[in-house]
């Protein structure tokens, strides 16, 4: 009796997690739930055979079935039926074909801690923006270079990441992996400008060996803009999204 | 002030009903015409102000969302405008394509507009919006209001006044009967064929453009995730009976017209549309094609029966967007293999719908082409060294790469270069775009043949599962890694500028295997044991 007591309450708890997910399309991500559900059940267990009775308790609905005559009908249901559900699922994994091999890649690799664009070398450490300073000093002339940035992003990049900056270009839906999102909090918020410099500019050809390479369709785009023109294109997707960078601490 | 006739009387009906009104009062007039005037005055300022705002708030949603295509000014002349087709609409014009109102009546509904905003579901995919374009679905981004904030913007910036007549009706749907479905494709072959071709792949033979000078070209039929504004038999039934201002796809209700269809026609039309969807060619992501094993036909000939027993895999084309000339236009959007192989050969069948055959010196393709007619072409890549494991780093897709294990095989074939000629095939070794040797047809031991027919291009390839030559090589493994290039010599398509997939995944499913029941059978006797085991202790204890 206790036992089902816990499951209703486990119940309960799991549907009141999966309200901010059906009701608001905010859902929590499913490796916190299995977690949380699978220490519950270990706590459960620990409480229920914590005494000698809670343990009989716990064993004494599987002793009934397999003794009690009136139970005949379960009895065979449950040994019969169980390994034919295992059997099943173990065909339906085996039968799987439908799947490519898991490709593992990081997402944000770590970069490099200089690199060769623009014909020189670019130390990662110290770069920064040109542009952000205008910032706070001359709103209007930020406001110009961002539309200029919008301009360059409608020219090169939108096919693939989006006019809505989501990530769902008119092209992605044909590429593996998929384009990045820059709207939401999940990727440029995380990265300093220095680093999706180096990423533009350097492309999927550029990404070091952890993050398999040549499976990116990102361009290096060193060859096809300007230094300047890459600056104003982060300018653009920073400003549309609301995101800003990260930034060392002072 | 409505209530006044020209001469400053009320009308009779409201004398009647009012007769102990002093109207004959001088002053009891005037105040009574103040009040009516305050009265109009104050709901004139008051709704103005409401639209002023909302066209305000829609003004600046547009300015940051739509600019970038439709234009600063919505003439349709954004930054990103020369790379799109369909281009973006031109909002000033007032004409606009997915609308429900009768053809006779040049105005969209505000619900017409709102769901070109917010966009409609694709067939298959999850990018919704206007399908098959560039114009995402903004539902997720803007709310209602702010929608319809925009669309009070998009009336404003093309005059367009509320439509005087309702949406078309679409009560009338009914399931056709067998010969109402026979009578629809006779009237298909007759009204829509000229332009969707035979099949309805879009394979017609006639050239249009839009009202706007752009070229246009026909919708495949058989691709209902490419549907702009839907692909429910409701959707059809809508564009069939509307027309699609602007372009040549005409009304059908248009009783003018010699071509008219009565409404029961237009459904069963609608339906035998719907009906062409061929969901083996829809591309769904993950997908993987299938090698499967044969024991005797060698289905070396694209119209083998063999291979309509084969089971294919549709995958996205991109346009090649990396490296030297690039494409932002494509025509060909989706591509399907099909594989077979036996003990001593590799068979791939590569098949994609094109609406031109490109032939150079063809005087229907060039009147059909954009620009110079080029040959159409396809090509299958390969890893030269197929990886051993699965996860393995492979070579760049986009023609190989300079590193170690960074060399491709490539299979070029492409269709005549002039009437008379013979199709191509070429073997290439690169190491990058800049690095493609040519090597010996021959020796390589692939052969492949073409085949066009009403809008499909069907091209097999084939060559032994080893050769002597130091290329690819069938190595056993149950994952082939390969990628397709395709060519629409009709869109000015050559060398650099065309459409590609990235890095995909074939299984070599081998023969019928019994193997494959061994687990089950296992795990499903050692769980019975286990439970039987422990019944038994039960029984026995109890």
């Amino acid at each position: 009796m206790r036992l089902i007591k816990y499951v209703f309450l486990l119940a309960v708890v799991f549907a009141a997690l999966k309200v901010p997910g059906v009701l608001f399309a905010k859902p929590l991500p499913v490796s916190m739930l299995q977690m949380f559900f699978f220490f519950s059940a270990v706590v459960i267990l620990l409480a229920m055979t914590a005494t000698d009775e809670g343990a009989a308790g716990l064993v004494q609905p599987v002793i009934s079935l397999f003794i009690d005559p009136s139970y005949t009908i379960s009895r065979a249901v449950v040994i019969i039926i169980i390994p034919l559900i295992a059997a099943w699922i173990t065909f339906a994994a085996v039968c799987d074909e439908a799947a490519a091999p898991p490709i593992v890649r990081s997402l944000h690799p770590s970069p490099p801690s200089a690199f060769t664009a623009y014909g020189r070398t670019i130390e990662m450490a110290g770069l920064a923006n040109p542009y952000r300073a205008i910032e706070k000093t001359d709103e209007a002339a930020f406001r110009g270079l961002v539309l200029e940035g919008g301009k360059l992003y409608f020219k090169n990049c939108f096919f693939c990441h989006g006019a809505k900056l989501d990530g769902a270009g008119h092209f992605s839906q044909g590429l593996t992996p998929l384009p990045l999102p820059f709207k939401g909090t999940d990727t440029i918020a995380q990265l300093q400008e220095s680093y999706v410099f180096w990423r533009i500019v350097k492309g999927g050809p550029g990404l070091p060996h952890e993050a398999t390479p040549w499976l990116s369709a990102m361009p290096a785009w060193e060859k096809m803009m300007t230094e300047d023109e890459v600056w104003k294109t982060t300018l653009f997707i920073y400003d549309y999204t609301d995101n800003r960078s990260r930034s060392w601490a002072r | 002030m409505i209530f006044y006739n020209a001469l400053g009387q009320l009308p009779e009906f409201l004398q009647r009903k009012r007769p102990r009104f002093a109207l004959e009062d001088f002053s009891a007039r005037r105040s009574f015409n103040c009040a009516v005037l305050l009265l109009v005055l104050f709901a004139t300022l008051v709704s103005s102000n409401v639209c002023l705002a909302s066209t305000q708030i829609g003004k600046d949603i547009y300015q940051k969302r739509c600019s970038w295509c439709h234009g600063a000014n919505g003439n349709g002349d954004g930054p990103a405008a020369a790379y799109l087709n369909p281009g973006p609409r031109d909002l000033t014009s007032g004409v606009f394509k997915w609308k429900s109102t009768p053809f006779d009546e040049p105005m969209p509904t505000d619900q017409d507009l709102r769901a070109s905003i917010a966009g409609h579901k694709p067939a298959t995919g999850t990018l919704a919006g206007l399908n098959g374009t560039s114009m995402p679905g903004w539902s997720d981004v803007l709310s209602d209001d702010e929608i319809t904030s925009v669309i009070d913007y998009i009336k404003e910036l093309g005059g367009l006044d509320p439509p005087a007549l309702p949406s078309i009706e679409l009560s009338g749907m009914t399931n056709p009967t067998d010969a109402e479905k026979a009578r629809a494709k006779e009237l298909f072959k007759d009204r829509c064929s000229e332009c969707h071709g035979a099949e309805g792949r879009g394979d017609g033979t006639k050239r249009l453009k839009d009202d706007w000078g752009g070229r246009t070209w026909p919708r495949d039929l058989t691709k209902p995730w490419t549907f702009r504004a839907g692909s429910g038999v409701e959707a059809i039934y809508t564009r069939i009976t509307v027309g699609i201002p602007g372009t040549q796809m005409p009304s059908f209700a248009d009783t003018r017209s010699k071509k008219a269809l009565t409404e029961a026609e237009r459904w069963a039309v609608a339906d035998y549309v719907a009906s062409l969807a061929n969901a083996d060619t829809m591309p769904v992501a993950g997908a993987v094609a299938r090698a499967a094993r044969i024991e005797t036909e060698t289905p070396a000939m694209p119209d083998d029966p063999a291979w309509s027993k084969a089971a294919g895999a549709a995958f996205y084309l991109t346009p090649q967007l990396i490296a030297d000339e690039r494409l932002f236009t494509p025509t060909i959007d989706s591509i399907v293999v099909k594989a077979l192989y036996n003990e001593r050969d590799f068979f791939m069948l590569i098949e994609w719908h094109d609406r031109t055959k490109s032939l150079p010196g063809d005087s229907l393709a060039a009147s059909l082409a954009d620009g110079q007619v080029y040959p159409d072409g396809v090509a299958v890549q390969f890893p030269s060294a197929l990886p051993d494991e699965d996860n393995a780093t492979l070579p760049p897709f986009g023609m190989g790469g300079k590193e170690a294990n960074g060399a491709v095989d490539i299979w070029f074939w492409q269709a005549q270069a002039k009437p008379g000629n013979n199709e191509t095939l070429r073997i290439l070794q690169a190491s990058g775009p800049q690095k493609i040797k040519d090597m010996d047809t021959n020796a390589s031991g692939v052969t492949a043949i073409g085949n066009y027919d009403k809008g499909v291009w069907r091209v097999v390839f084939k060559r032994p599962l080893k050769t002597q030559t130091d290329g690819m090589q069938f190595n056993g493994r149950r994952f082939i890694t390969f990628s397709l290039a395709a060519w629409d010599g009709s869109n000015a398509e050559r060398g650099s500028k065309h459409t590609l997939t990235p890095w995909l995944w074939m299984s070599m499913t081998g023969p019928p295997n019994k193997s494959i029941y061994f687990w089950p059978a296992a795990i499903g006797i050692l769980s019975f044991a286990i439970i039987w085991l422990i019944f038994r202790n039960t029984v026995r204890r109890g």
